[in-house]
């Protein structure tokens, strides 16, 4: 269980964690935060926006304790509700991902074409165990020890034409088989993260 | 850009459109939705436009959406004014300067043009492009497109959805205007609970009686939110939608606003869908810049404006109040209704939710009328949907159909069917939230209840196609686990009933499933369905109760046999090739243990696992070479013809005598029991092995002169030499087996006899009667069925053919009765009423009759029999025939036509079909089916006679080799638990230490072959055709193997 | 606004109700007994459990608890298909965590073992889940165990509802859902937390319970929070 510090409740203080994982400094970080809540607090899912765009400025691209506390503290929304909006969408994250994203859709066309054995493939080839509780799941993110790869799935892309579809960075890769996503992969290894 | 504020702006601005769409140059335009994307079309549209600019040429370049045909991508569009819009399809980046060259000569490239497009209705527009290039077929007359009525796709790869000026070119925005200057939303809500529309996210509710709740709510704000959490794996037709035709959404949505009084528009949009969120951002940008969204919408005093939310990746916020809530910044856990949104929506206010493509319809219904809608479709679902058609068919893509529309439609004459060599099991409709309609049932109609009866849904329009490599037992498990990881754990029923059932579907596919789970998971399915807070909970059981139903003997293959034919439970299967072998043989072991070179132990490896290694090395129709992983990478490991080679190097050579007796050597201890085996056929001759083996005393009863059936009567010598099989029965009979042959069983020993003198009777007597076709002629001299003829000539009495044979049929009996009259000097024409890939027959047999110099005549049907006065076969009439409709077969059926040929010949083989000896089968007093065969238990091969057992195509009807073996083996397996009361088959085959670490290197060789006689040499005489693999073929054949026995 | 008086046929007997009640309150106003497990006077219904399951008109399953009486309504509030259903959701309930009764404070005071009880529950036919889960001693004066929970969310509604502090919410979904306090930290870090206790009271299992109570001694004062919650609706 991953408990974040208590004291939450002035976050400016706060600058260990992120500054670490190579963060920008918290004064723009928190003037971001505030732009976004000031464009979109009050209108229909304000909140799903503010988490969004959050997420997206962080070059890790998850959600940290700090963040989600100041959030709290600007909208005046329930920190355990912030909790729950976060950990029930998939989209959110709540640990750093790696360098590159594998996206492996199980949707149903996928499925029927073999995306779970390339999901088993991967996740060898990777080198990445279950994690515990996930045993069986279908849905996971996992990452690399080394921070290079993360693996995700998703419900479906809605590129049913192409499946299996595997998502490498961003850019749609249809009709895949085992060879073909390792080679893939071994590629995006080469790559230098910039 | 001015805002629009009068008729006179609006027509202006529809010229500036039209000249954007059909400009005074030629325009280029590029499928540029996320399909085609995948597809690369972004490289060609870069390309096109690297080539206009450098040189300069006059082209209008344009990036659409996509026009439905996701087989075909990239798409791409090219207009010569005057001419037919012209479709291209797979174009490549490469394939840019040839379609620009050809484009300056006014030709189109004829290689990547598809179809052309002379005029089209936008419903909202008649757009006309001119005529021409009489060469290409219209769109309408490509299969794909055949009977589409495009409605909600009516812009989609058309028009540039970033364009706000192309929309309002092909009479976007009109119907919007129409209402706004008529000032009567009541008349509009009439017009649409007049159009019969319903609700196209799944449930189907009538969209007018929603609209006039929302309109008789009083509150001073009101919403109407469209649903675009498009999230039903295997649908994405609401993606298409968005990307290609934005400004349609936002038609209908204002439209909405307007009559029920709403000010406020929301569109709920799946953060997975980038494309569709930019071009949607878009449009509400330029929409607002246009005075069409924001305060006084096109110069009318109405107020509406629209914004987008994305949603951030929950299945469940499709439920309109857990979207509701997720909107207010909740995570998306379903509130119950009542209240009902209309009453109290988001923030407590009177709320109105449309899925996507209900928004589409609004605009035609409004400029066409309710009764040009209710035209299209069927009588209770009026209109058109949008299915994305996809899974296993050839042709995959989004597909507009007038509801009402069967299956079949669908699948075949659309999709194409299955792959080649495959065949459609069953469509799975509606998601998560549907069910799986088999092939039997593609007579259904495709609307909302006609697919409630049968327990699935239309839902949102996905519709996968299964073939037999998909487990039904593992469909209903992925749809579990998809909905297990979606439900919202609000209520119990659905959080914890879909935890355990998903365990219970997970016990299935490992094989530790029992009957008892079988029925507990069915009391659980209609709980959950019965119970749940929303509609997730409420269909979730949908995939399992309708697999459960109408797959009910997948489940109990998996329960009781713990098998699963498709082979895709990987935990029931050693590998593949195992899992598809009717032997189930080991093969990676017997490819490992010849590759590590140990020839004794590899020979002792097959022969226990299947008796006849040499002849079905032979003849087998090897399913394995369709499973084989390797085709991956080029091409299947021929594991026949090693297993051919491992034997043949035994057999045939001096290793016979050690390798026998190390066999011999394996039998257990006699049991004291007796066996009766009926039939020295594969069947009888595999069971009659293993029971020996495993220390009964086993009799074989033959009425013929020597053992083998099929192998030694049926399959000429040239395809299997009698010596190769005589050494394997001799192998046989060293374990103990007696033989009496010339012992007609009802003639020469009766089944009372039997059933007095051994403990138990296996029956494989085969399929012996040729099947007589109804047809004018037959009693004619030279008339023959191909069984009788066959063995005169393996019994060495060639009868007289003639100079000219033809037969009629398409299976492996067939093909060897033409090759044999081949051999005979005979000239010799194969009729078949289907075409050439339709053929039953082994491929390499047909090729290598056609060496030979066998001639076919496909689509044709016997027609009658000509006879001389002498009553002698003088010719064949044949109708021609053409191809129908699908049968259920998944081929198309055959229609016979009026035109007659006459095929001048001296005999006519009928090879037709075998059928049981329908007179012994009479007086054996056991059950039986129409067809003549032995009704029998599916997993004991019991029949319903105690103690007698039969296998074989006695029970199946004619098939082959392989599958009577694989008979023979189980029953043998059954017949010793019966008998001895305890599983005594496991091991049976074991003792071998081979590598199990997964191969460093695999051999990079393409498939082996075993070279072959030339076809001269061939018809010369009867000398065997394929003469094997080398050792060094064989050994590097074992290397090719990838070893998916071994897992991580 | 005063309530129109309408009546209502509760398994055959007519019975007088307000209109804007729900099935629950009338049924129970007449001295029916519907088995319910998320249902607290007082607090606003979510419909979670499903065990106030009841027939409408001889037909569709609706949750008691959340369906208004309507004039003319007919309900049934058992039949062989209901208590098999109701008696289903309590074996699933009590496979979903790790409810040990022998060793539960609340034991002989627990909604959940008194239901199965009465519902005849005696064996279940579902795979114990037999979860790893936390338990929280971190509040100076109260547990939370989750091995307990029944996620019926009753203390995260009587604490956001009543005590109006929203400490705790539901995290998660699914099978994986989960109890947390603010962002899923210690319940004796939580800087929201009054320490009132409501919630503790609220609960009908022995998910969460007082400090110091041995095996059994727990007893709740449930209906003295819901009387609080309902003065509290009634005043607002």
């Amino acid at each position: 269980m991953n408990h974040p510090e208590p004291s939450l409740r002035n976050p400016s203080a706060r600058t260990g964690e992120t500054a670490a994982a190579g963060n920008p400094p918290d004064a723009a970080k928190y003037a971001f935060i505030n732009e976004v809540i000031a464009r979109v607090d009050g209108r229909p899912g304000a909140l799903l926006g503010i988490l969004e765009a959050v997420q997206e400025r962080n070059p890790r691209k998850y959600l940290c304790a700090d963040e989600l506390s100041y959030i709290a503290a600007k909208t005046n929304i329930p920190l355990s509700q912030i909790f729950s909006v976060v950990t029930f969408y998939a989209l959110f994250n709540r640990e750093p991902q790696g360098d590159h994203t594998i996206c492996i859709c199980r949707g149903t066309a996928c499925h029927t074409r073999g995306s779970r054995t390339l999901l088993e493939s991967l996740r060898l080839e990777l080198g990445m165990e279950e994690a515990p509780g996930q045993a069986g799941a279908d849905k996971l993110t996992l990452t690399t020890p080394d921070g290079k790869f993360t693996i995700r799935t998703v419900a479906c892309f809605g590129q049913c034409a192409l499946a299996p579809v595997v998502e490498l960075d961003h850019r749609i890769c249809g009709h895949m088989n085992e060879r073909a996503l390792a080679r893939e992969v071994d590629a995006l290894g080469q790559e230098r993260h910039e | 850009m001015s805002r629009i504020e009068d008729i006179g702006i609006f027509n202006a601005m529809r010229e500036e459109g039209l000249a954007k769409v059909l400009p005074a140059m030629p325009r280029i335009a590029v499928g540029m939705g996320t399909c085609g994307r995948g597809n690369g079309a972004e490289g060609v549209y870069q390309a096109l436009s690297h080539a206009i600019d450098r040189d300069g040429l006059d082209i209008r370049l344009a990036a659409v959406g996509c026009f439905g045909a996701c087989s075909e991508e990239p798409l791409v569009s090219v207009w010569l004014p005057g001419q037919p819009l012209v479709i291209l399809r797979r174009v490549q980046a490469s394939d840019v300067e040839r379609i620009l060259n050809d484009l300056s000569r006014g030709r189109i490239t004829p290689d990547l043009a598809w179809c052309k497009i002379e005029e089209w209705d936008h419903i909202t527009a008649h757009l006309r492009y001119g005529q021409g290039f009489p060469e290409l077929p219209l769109w309408s007359e490509l299969p794909f497109f055949s009977g589409q009525k495009k409605i909600v796709l009516r812009n989609c790869g058309l028009i540039a959805p970033d364009d706000i000026d192309e929309y309002i070119a092909v009479g976007g925005y009109q119907a919007l205007y129409k209402v706004l200057i008529d000032g009567k939303p009541e008349s509009v809500i009439e017009q649409i609970k007049a159009s019969k529309l319903r609700g196209r996210g799944g449930a189907g509710y009538a969209t007018g009686i929603k609209w006039e709740f929302l309109a008789k709510a009083k509150d001073d704000r009101k919403y109407i939110i469209c649903n675009a959490d498009e999230g039903d794996p295997g649908a994405y037709m609401n993606r298409n939608e968005i990307e290609s035709d934005p400004h349609g959404l936002l038609e209908g949505m204002i439209i909405g606003g307007y009559v029920t009084g709403a000010s406020q528009g929301i569109v709920y949009v799946r953060a997975e869908y980038p494309l569709a969120v930019h071009h949607l951002a878009r449009a509400i940008d330029q929409a607002r810049e246009y005075g069409i969204l924001g305060a006084n919408i096109l110069g009318r005093p109405f107020h509406f404006d629209i914004e987008m939310v994305e949603g951030a990746g929950a299945f469940v916020c499709g439920e309109e109040t857990a979207l509701i809530a997720s909107l207010e910044g909740f995570s998306g856990r379903p509130r119950p209704r009542p209240p009902y949104p209309a009453q109290k929506g988001l923030q407590g206010k009177p709320t109105n939710i449309n899925n996507v493509e209900t928004w589409y319809n609004i605009a035609p219904i409004v400029l066409k009328g309710p009764a040009w809608f209710t035209e299209i479709g069927s009588t209770k679902s009026a209109g058109t949907k949008v299915f994305s058609l996809v899974g296993k068919v050839q042709n995959t893509g989004l597909v507009e159909m007038p509801l009402g529309t069967p299956l079949t439609k669908f699948v075949y004459d659309i999709g194409g069917g299955a792959a080649a060599g495959r065949t459609v099991k069953a469509v799975q409709t509606g998601g998560p939230s549907g069910g799986c309609i088999p092939h039997e049932m593609f007579d259904t109609a495709v609307d909302y209840e006609t697919l409630a009866q049968l327990g699935s849904i239309m839902g949102s329009g996905g519709m996968v196609v299964m073939d037999e490599d998909n487990c039904m037992v593992d469909i209903a498990r992925y749809f579990i686990e998809f909905t297990h990881s979606e439900s919202c754990g609000k209520c119990v029923p659905c959080r914890v009933g879909l935890d355990q059932a998903l365990e219970i579907l997970n016990g299935f596919t490992k094989g530790t499933g029992t009957a008892a789970q079988l029925t507990l998971l069915n009391e659980l399915g209609r709980m959950i369905r019965d119970t749940s807070l929303c509609g997730l909970g409420q269909t979730a059981p949908n995939p399992v109760l309708t697999t459960m139903r109408h797959f009910r003997h997948e489940f109990d293959d998996h329960i009781i046999a713990k098998r699963c034919r498709a082979g895709v439970c990987h935990s029931l299967a050693l590998s593949p090739c195992e899992n598809s072998c009717p032997l189930h043989m080991n093969i990676p072991r017997f490819l490992d243990l010849l590759k590590e070179g140990r020839a004794d132990d590899a020979f002792e490896a097959v022969f226990l696992d299947n008796p006849l290694p040499a002849s079905t090395g032979r003849v087998c129709q090897h399913p394995c070479d369709d499973r084989c992983r390797r085709q991956t990478v080029d091409s299947p490991v021929n594991m026949r013809e090693v297993h051919r080679f491992i034997a043949d190097a035994v057999l045939l050579t001096d290793r016979f005598e050690p390798l026998a007796a190390r066999i011999a050597a394996r039998k257990k201890a006699p049991t004291g029991k007796s066996v009766a085996v009926v039939g020295a056929g594969p069947a009888g001759l595999t069971a009659a092995f293993y029971l020996a083996l495993v220390g009964h005393d086993v009799t074989v009863f033959e009425n013929k002169a020597e053992a083998g059936g099929m192998l030694r009567y049926a399959i000429p010598e040239y395809r299997l030499p009698k010596r190769v099989l005589a050494q394997e029965v001799e192998l046989i009979r060293r374990l103990g087996v007696k033989f009496q042959f010339g012992a007609g069983v009802g003639s020469a020993i009766t089944l009372n006899e039997l059933d007095e003198g051994f403990d138990a009777v296996f029956l494989a007597i085969g399929t012996w009667k040729e099947s007589w076709v109804n047809l004018p002629g037959t009693e004619l001299k030279g008339v023959l069925p191909a069984l009788p003829f066959l063995e005169s000539v393996a019994t060495g009495t060639n009868p007289a053919l003639g100079r000219k044979m033809t037969v009629i049929g398409g299976g492996n009996a067939a093909v060897d009765s033409a090759r044999t009259a081949v051999r005979m000097g005979v000239d010799a024409t194969i009729v078949y009423r289907r075409e050439r890939k339709d053929m039953p027959a082994i491929k390499e047999e047909v090729d290598a009759a056609e060496q030979e110099g066998v001639k076919f005549l496909f689509l044709a049907a016997p027609h009658r029999i000509v006879g001389d006065a002498r009553g002698n076969v003088r010719a064949l009439e044949i109708a021609k025939t053409r191809l129908g409709q699908y049968d259920s077969s998944g081929r198309r059926k055959p229609v016979v036509t009026a035109e007659i040929v006459r095929l001048d010949c001296d005999a006519v083989v009928l090879a037709v079909g075998e059928t049981v000896d329908l007179d012994f089968a009479r007086a054996s007093g056991l059950t039986l089916r129409e067809a003549g065969t032995f009704v029998v238990d599916r997993f004991t091969l019991e029949t319903s006679r105690p103690n007698f057992f039969a296998g074989g195509d006695a029970i199946s009807g004619a098939s082959n080799v392989s599958n009577a073996m694989g008979f023979g083996k189980k029953a043998a397996r059954k017949i010793d638990e019966r008998l001895m009361g305890a599983k005594r088959f496991a091991g049976l085959a074991g003792g071998f230490q081979y590598s199990m670490e997964p191969p460093e290197t695999t051999s990079t060789s393409p498939r082996h072959r075993s070279a072959e006689l030339k076809p001269a040499v061939r018809v010369a005489g009867e000398d065997e055709v394929m003469v094997g693999l080398t050792d060094a073929e064989a050994g590097d054949e074992s290397c090719r193997c990838l070893r998916c026995d071994i897992r991580g | 606004m005063a309530q129109k008086k309408i009546s209502i046929r509760i398994d055959g007997e007519l019975v007088p109700a307000l209109e804007g009640k729900t099935i629950l309150e009338v049924a129970r106003g007449a001295g029916r007994r519907i088995p319910s497990l998320c249902h607290m006077d007082g607090l606003k219904d979510v419909g979670a459990c499903r065990l106030c399951i009841v027939a409408l008109n001889g037909g569709r399953l609706v949750p008691a608890c959340t369906t208004p009486v309507q004039e003319g309504l007919a309900v049934t509030t058992n039949s062989p298909e209901i208590a098999a259903y109701r008696r289903m959701i309590v074996e699933l309930l009590l496979v979903e965590r790790n409810h040990v009764c022998s060793v539960c404070v609340s034991n002989g005071h627990c909604e959940l073992q008194s239901l199965a009880t009465s519902l005849g529950v005696t064996s279940v036919r579902f795979r114990y889940r037999y979860p790893s889960l936390p338990l929280d001693l971190s509040q100076e004066r109260f547990v939370l165990d989750h091995n307990r929970c029944i996620l019926c969310s009753r203390c995260i509604r009587v604490c956001a509802e009543v005590e109006g502090a929203h400490v705790w919410d539901m995290m998660g979904r699914g099978i994986h859902s989960r109890v947390i306090s603010e962002l899923d930290q210690p319940w004796g870090e939580a800087s929201t937390c009054t320490n009132c206790g409501k919630c503790v009271q609220a609960c009908p299992t022995g998910a969460m319970a007082e400090k110091g109570w041995a095996v059994e001694e727990m007893v709740k004062r449930t209906a003295q929070v819901a009387g609080a919650a309902v003065r509290k609706g009634v005043s607002l």
